[in-house]
């Protein structure tokens, strides 16, 4: 009576998942089995792993950050419903259904999520008929108010005369989506970001809103320069230039473009992601990136590295340095470019990475757990652990106004001039 | 507080507080993300690693789902279902996400044997110690394991459902919930073999 090896069935076994005569089977089978047995004993080592994790609490502020989203639903929301709505049968029923089970409820108060027309189902209907006037009237002033706030965004004039849609503004205006905020070389301007930061519009600017909504905010920068300071969850605002996507993890920054479409992010707080969709870099506070049409975001570096090692990134990056370039670029690294050495390794092969991985490992050391073996196949676990151990080293060192630095570098934009410049002002 | 009185009586309480939140009652939206907000923090920060920002914004974002569409809720399946069915999409569409913008390769193969050296190597470490390097073992082990086997194992020790309620959430069969278990489990005992000593001595 031994029977069929039961391997397949012994996390459901110990899970007791089991129907009766199964979990009997099972068990007669693993008294006789010796390497079911075994298998069994691995299984409940790994339940009884799995089941020691422990609950952890949600951060205390997410609720804050809930409440401001949906506030602001809430309000888009009624603003759609203004629009002709088109309802199908099976919604009205339904919604019929749900009239009957709340109308003897109280009424409610905070986010009107349901539908107008459900709070005053079972209401005489001369009372009806009055509050819905009432309510109409008061629907049409929130849709008017709501219209000129919610999906607008207001901007302040810091200097100049900006343009929105061409139109000049005077103190303030109001920038809707698919319209262009534009300052002249006299021109600054300031841009509130639905409730969640703002951006300061440098002079030579042309910044277009894209999108306003509860999971994305979004402009794209065509030209010019913006400092962005936003305070909200990672990944809830974005700005499109020519050649990469710059999206905010909680953070503040510059951005500018030139008018060939290349782009120089400077990160003075948080982290900024710069990506397209084949290329991601990570820029942490202090640190820059360039990104090129038809390349895209180059490798982040330090603007305070060598002149040598400037020069032989950008040739590595966007002119097709090569063996060359990663040589010097390795040669000159310093610990804290050890950000540009880190994003390298997935960004060469072979012996190249290798020997990317023998610098890396010389400046900073790999924590326990990180092996040869799994950086140079680029296990992405091991290379977050190296990263957190680096990060540090990254971060603590203070850097100069970049802002100064970039106003000068403004009026060069080939990008190996713009390391070169930013090299120069920091000496 | 009324509210806070009867939500222990789940799912009856849950169907109640979800319809005073399709009335806009914001104290219920409250009361709701107060309830479950732990659970789907721990699945989404289990499920990327022990990344607690994006735990936090996971969380952030399956609740706002979950409030904006509430209305749409028609009761015809547990609202827990519901709700960790939003967590469990949510969480592989930002897998979904992560992979397609990043550079780096899904190499789970090649992590059988990062622990070795780290865990075995500690010969008298304190408890606490030990149990928190056991505890990071585990998170990462679980980590390796394909999107697919790392959210049943989650609802299985978060959620404590039954395989058929997994079923439910992943809109699959309780086979192949069975199925994903057993194989998530094997992988996990093979990726966490030199933890077996501290098990027992932790007993």
């Amino acid at each position: 009576m031994f029977g069929q090896h039961v391997k397949h069935e012994l996390t459901a076994y110990a899970h007791g998942e089991l129907s009766a005569p199964e979990s009997s089977r099972v068990a007669a089978h693993l008294k006789a089995c010796e390497r079911c047995r075994r298998e069994f004993a691995e299984i409940t080592h790994a339940i009884r792993l799995a089941a020691s994790l422990t609950l952890r609490s949600a951060p205390a502020n997410l609720w804050d950050n809930i409440e401001a989203a949906l506030a602001q639903a809430s309000s888009e929301q009624q603003q759609t419903e203004r629009a002709p709505q088109k309802t199908t049968t099976q919604e009205k029923t339904s919604r019929r259904a749900t009239q009957e089970k709340t109308s003897r409820r109280s009424q409610p108060s905070g986010w009107q999520v349901g539908r107008l027309s459900d709070w005053f189902s079972g209401w005489r209907p001369a009372l009806a008929a009055s509050l819905i006037l009432l309510v109409m009237l008061c629907a049409g002033g929130a849709w008017f108010y709501l219209r000129s706030t919610r999906t607008t965004w207001e901007v302040a004039r810091l200097a100049g005369a900006p343009l929105i849609d061409a139109a000049r503004i005077t103190s303030t205006g109001r920038l809707g989506i698919g319209e262009w905020l534009e300052t002249d070389a006299n021109s600054r301007a300031q841009i509130k970001v639905a409730n969640i930061g703002q951006v300061e519009v440098d002079p030579g600017t042309r910044i277009r809103l894209v999108e306003t909504r509860l999971t994305e905010h979004r402009l794209e920068l065509a030209r010019g320069r913006m400092h962005a300071t936003i305070y909200a969850p990672p990944r809830l605002f974005f700005v499109d230039t020519p050649s990469a996507v710059a999206a905010d993890l909680g953070c503040a920054y510059t951005l500018e473009v030139d008018d060939g479409g290349r782009g120089l992010l400077h990160v003075t707080s948080g982290w900024v992601a710069f990506e397209t969709h084949e290329r991601e870099s990570i820029v942490p506070a202090g640190a820059s990136c360039i990104t090129e049409p038809g390349a895209g975001p180059g490798t982040p570096f330090f603007a305070d590295a060598s002149q040598i090692f400037l020069d032989a990134l950008s040739k590595f990056d966007f002119a097709g340095g090569g063996a060359d370039s990663l040589r010097a670029i390795l040669a000159e690294a310093r610990q804290r470019d050890t950000l540009t050495l880190w994003h390298l390794l997935a960004r060469v092969e072979g012996d190249e990475r290798a020997r990317v991985y023998e610098r890396l490992a010389a400046l900073a050391p790999p924590p326990a757990g990180v092996t040869r073996a799994g950086v140079l196949q680029l296990d992405d676990k091991m290379l977050a652990n190296w990263k957190t151990d680096m990060e540090p080293t990254w971060l603590t060192e203070s850097m100069p106004d970049m802002r100064r630095v970039w106003r000068k570098l403004w009026s060069d934009s080939s990008a190996p001039r713009l390391l070169k410049r930013a090299k120069d002002q920091l000496k | 507080m009324e509210l806070r009185a009867v939500i222990d009586e789940r799912p009856r309480a849950d169907t109640r507080v979800v319809e005073s939140c399709q009335q806009g009652d914001r104290e219920a939206f409250r009361l709701l993300f107060e309830t479950h907000k732990d659970k789907v923090y721990s699945i989404a920060l289990y499920f990327f690693g022990g990344d607690e920002a994006l735990a936090g914004d996971i969380t952030q974002q399956v609740f706002l789902k979950l409030f904006t569409r509430i209305s749409q809720f028609r009761h015809q399946s547990e609202f827990t279902t519901w709700l960790y069915r939003l967590t469990t999409n949510t969480c592989i569409d930002e897998q979904r996400k992560r992979r397609r913008f990043s550079p780096l390769p899904d190499t789970l193969a090649a992590t059988g044997g990062a622990h070795n050296n780290s865990g075995a190597g500690v010969p008298a470490a304190e408890a606490r110690f030990m149990r928190r390097e056991m505890a990071d073992s585990v998170r990462d082990a679980i980590l390796t394991l394909k999107p697919k086997l790392r959210i049943a194992i989650l609802l299985k020790y978060f959620e404590e459902l039954s395989y058929e309620e997994i079923a439910a959430v992943l809109n699959c069969s309780k086979g192949t919930v069975a199925s994903r278990l057993n194989r998530g489990h094997r992988i996990l005992a093979q990726r966490l073999g030199h933890l077996r000593a501290g098990v027992l001595s932790g007993d």
